[in-house]
């Protein structure tokens, strides 16, 4: 019996001695981050994870974020979503309700930023996706936004912009049926192209499943059927094996794809074969200027690699959320009125100058935006072709 | 006496006595010292985590705080020494002998009175600690959705000893059949229209959804059992296998269910008393099924189906409607979990899916209600308790299911009978 005294005591005294005293709680701007960390896509996670913490970084540096005339710390809370809807939403009620934050940066990919948009809707929370491009992730919530264009506006641009550029009237498309975003584009995309050029106009119309490896009937079909571009909105992995099979087997009219192909391994693993084609996408790494060479530059140094657009879009999102926290100008630690506070200020935000271009936000919580036409140049570099705005 | 000379004798004792006195403990006052600890978490959760500098109640019994920030463990183990484990350890010792005799005396006016008391305080308990944060709250809510899972894939896995790995395939069909008919019945949403029903009837007809939901997906049951029971042995792991993909990929080319992207804003019906409710009702009839004659009729197919059949046991009837039983109880979880997260999509019901209940079944023990309710709940609180360690949460759980492999083979807990009357008995003395 004594011995169980002395532990509790000495427990106590432990646990009274090493806890930081709570009469000097500091005050903190919380911002969460739900990134896939594991997962399917965990370079998507790590993306999102180097570009917040280059901005806390720069925030540090300044030495806080200044709001009216205080000056605040700013903390991140980074939560692993592990790619899975369900985690998704426990990363973010976890977040909103445990740590409290003032806004939520992602989660990125549209199945898991989807549920957790209603999640941060519900609990009166500003998130900001920078990836998701499903219309739904911002319908009807007016506490979510996001960092990029959507599908609909995504679509008519390539559609218009092969038009112009090689006059060409007959597309093929080649998706991936199972996932979301591939199926999406291609119906967009389908629909913009059968405006121009009428109906029938896309002469194959082809789909697979995910983790395929092999497109040669898709491809066999796509080239008997006298298409004059093959559009094919798809991942890294499996652009470099459509791209590669179509050439295997004959194909050698241009193939377009769209802002998925914006990552340092689609040039990777496609090799030469990629060379000379082009995709829309969030902005072109090579032949940057100003700020956005800056971000390159710096990011390099610091990982190693070029980012992609993920971490692009990650770091204009903080950024955004940091200029809302500026303007909405009184802090006042009640977190409930700060939330609304700021998602009042994110939806007053007009012409935004980030590094993937100038935006602003409509009622929805998309922002308006430029498209960029990426050409990839026979180094293997994402170069600048050409800008479309909305 | 002769302490000193033998210390490990007398330590012996002194473990046997503490060991003895809380085995005459009755459920209720276990009951009753959690519900302490709970309402004094309620009361004086916040001056406490004040006091010892932590920045909330720990939500998860402070393993999230614990791994991201180091330096509040000792905080956190004091908060948690003193509001759980003294108040669990305290009350049933100083209250043990009245609540006995008085569980004795409820338990001889009536049985079903106490299990209602028990259910009643069980309830108490949750929801209180459940209402500290809206964190807990979905945690708690999908980890007895894991429970009633984990259950359902016992029966087949477990009592009948084949090895289904269709069901998240049944949580597929459960969870779009109960969402197409709330989103279809009572939200105006673009995908089905304006509400076909007035929305207040919503809740009470929510039960319907559910069955439905379990029936279809016993109905997608008949399509494996049908087949693979004329036979033996492997068979059914590859056609369960199969259908679980073809489930996925079905819905992922139905358009009116919009394909990969999902059904999303299904309505907020799933509060905690109806997760609860649902729970009570699988464990409660699941454990009277096999605890039934067909159930044991299972266990005798499991362990030689020949002389099962010798015994005149309809072993074709009994595996199917096994089977059906199982897949029903998926589908209603699988209702339950879409209106919980309140979006369902396909990629959701794929392999990742099926590894997380089947090692919840397998981790938990095999032919056992207890076994399931542990898996279940020790790998979904571990789960989420250790997401800060990021990938590494990813070695450790393995790890653990490769030891319980090692050291017990069929589950912490297998092989044993979930006895309501035994449990909720007042403790003889010793």
């Amino acid at each position: 019996m004594k011995k169980s005294w002395v532990l509790i005591v000495s427990c106590l005294v432990i646990g009274l001695v090493f806890s930081p005293s709570a009469w000097c709680k500091s005050k903190t701007i919380k911002i969460g981050i739900n990134a896939p960390m594991t997962g399917d896509i965990p370079k998507v996670g790590e993306g999102t994870k180097f570009a917040a913490q280059m901005w806390l970084e720069d925030v540090k540096k300044a030495g806080g974020l200044k709001v009216g005339d205080k000056t605040y710390k700013v903390e991140l809370v980074i939560e692993d979503n592990e790619s899975k809807a369900e985690s998704a939403v426990k990363a973010a009620t976890k977040m909103i309700v445990e740590d409290e934050v003032l806004a939520i940066v992602g989660p990125q990919a549209s199945k898991q930023a989807v549920p957790a948009g209603a999640v941060c809707n519900s609990y009166r929370t500003p998130m900001i996706s920078p990836w998701s491009t499903n219309p739904d992730t911002t319908k009807g919530r007016p506490f979510v936004f996001r960092g990029c264009f959507l599908d609909p506006f995504q679509g008519p641009v390539l559609a218009n912009f092969i038009t112009q550029e090689f006059h060409f009237s007959k597309a093929a498309v080649l998706y991936d049926v199972a996932s979301d975003y591939p199926k999406g584009l291609a119906e967009f995309f389908k629909e913009a192209w059968e405006k121009l050029h009428g109906t029938g106009s896309v002469v194959a119309y082809e789909s697979f499943t995910t983790k395929d490896t092999d497109f040669s009937s898709q491809l066999t079909k796509i080239i008997r059927s006298g298409a004059e571009v093959l559009f094919t909105p798809q991942y890294y992995n499996e652009v470099a094996l459509i791209v590669q099979q179509a050439h295997e087997l004959g194909w050698n009219k241009p193939i377009v794809g769209s802002d998925s192909w914006g990552s340092a391994e689609t040039v990777a693993l496609c090799g030469k074969d990629c060379y000379g084609l082009f995709f829309s996408t969030h902005y072109a790494a090579a032949g940057a200027t100003g700020a956005t060479k800056t971000f390159i530059d710096r990011y390099k140094e610091k990982y190693g690699y070029v980012p992609d657009d993920v971490g692009a879009l990650t770091w204009d999102s903080m950024r955004i959320v940091q200029r809302a926290i500026e303007n909405c100008g009184n802090i006042t630690g009640k977190i409930e009125k700060d939330r609304q506070c700021v998602r009042d200020a994110l939806a007053k935000i007009k012409a935004f100058d980030g590094i993937t271009g100038k935006m602003t936000f409509t009622e929805e919580g998309d922002p308006l935006k430029c498209a960029v036409v990426v050409r990839i140049s026979d180094k293997g570099e994402f170069e600048f072709y050409k800008s479309v705005c909305p | 006496m002769q302490i000193n000379n033998s210390l490990s004798p007398e330590k012996k004792t002194f473990a046997s006595r503490i060991r003895n006195s809380f085995a005459q403990l009755p459920l209720l006052a276990w009951l009753c010292g959690v519900l302490g600890a709970v309402l004094l978490e309620r009361y004086l959760g916040d001056p406490l985590t004040e006091l010892l500098g932590l920045p909330k109640i720990p939500a998860l019994f402070g393993a999230v705080t614990i791994l991201k920030k180091p330096q509040l463990i000792p905080g956190t183990v004091a908060f948690l020494f003193l509001i759980y484990a003294v108040p669990i350890l305290v009350i049933p010792r100083l209250f043990g002998s009245i609540l006995n005799r008085l569980v004795g005396r409820l338990f001889h006016l009536s049985p079903a009175m106490s299990v209602a008391i028990h259910l009643g305080l069980l309830y108490l308990i949750l929801s209180l600690w459940a209402d500290v944060s809206g964190y807990r709250l979905l945690t708690l809510k999908l980890t007895l959705i894991a429970i009633i899972v984990t259950l359902s894939l016992n029966v087949i896995n477990g009592y009948m000893g084949e090895f289904s790995c269709s069901h998240p395939g049944f949580l597929a069909l459960g969870a779009y059949t109960a969402s197409v008919f709330t989103l279809f019945f009572f939200v105006d949403d673009k995908v089905f229209g304006a509400a076909f029903l007035p929305k207040f009837l919503g809740p009470f007809l929510f039960p319907i959804a559910l069955i439905l939901g379990g029936i279809v997906a016993a109905i997608g049951a008949i399509a494996i059992a049908i087949p693979s029971f004329r036979t033996r042995g492997d068979y059914l792991a590859i056609i369960s296998l199969a259908f679980m993909f073809i489930v996925k990929s079905i819905i992922e080319n139905l358009e009116f269910v919009r394909g990969p992207r999902g059904l999303s804003s299904q309505p907020n019906y799933v509060d905690l008393p109806t997760v609860f409710i649902w729970t009570v009702a699988a464990v409660w009839i699941i454990n009277n099924f096999v605890r039934s004659t067909t159930g044991k009729a299972l266990n005798a197919v499991r362990d030689d189906e020949m002389a099962a059949d010798a015994m005149t046991v309809n072993t074709r009837r009994t595996k199917i409607v096994a089977f059906l039983f199982a897949a029903f109880w998926a589908g209603v979880a699988g209702g339950l979990f879409a209106h919980v997260l309140r979006y369902v999509n396909p990629g959701t019901f794929s392999i990742q899916k099926l590894a997380e209940v089947l090692a919840m079944v397998y981790f938990g023990g095999l032919n056992s209600v207890y076994g399931s309710i542990v898996g279940a709940v020790s790998l979904s609180l571990l789960g989420e308790a250790l997401r800060p360690l990021e990938i590494f949460k990813w070695i450790i759980i393995p790890l653990l299911l490769i030891l319980v492999m090692i050291f017990r083979p069929t589950g912490l807990i297998a092989f044993k009978d979930f006895d309501v009357m035994k449990l909720i008995s007042p403790k003889e003395k010793s």
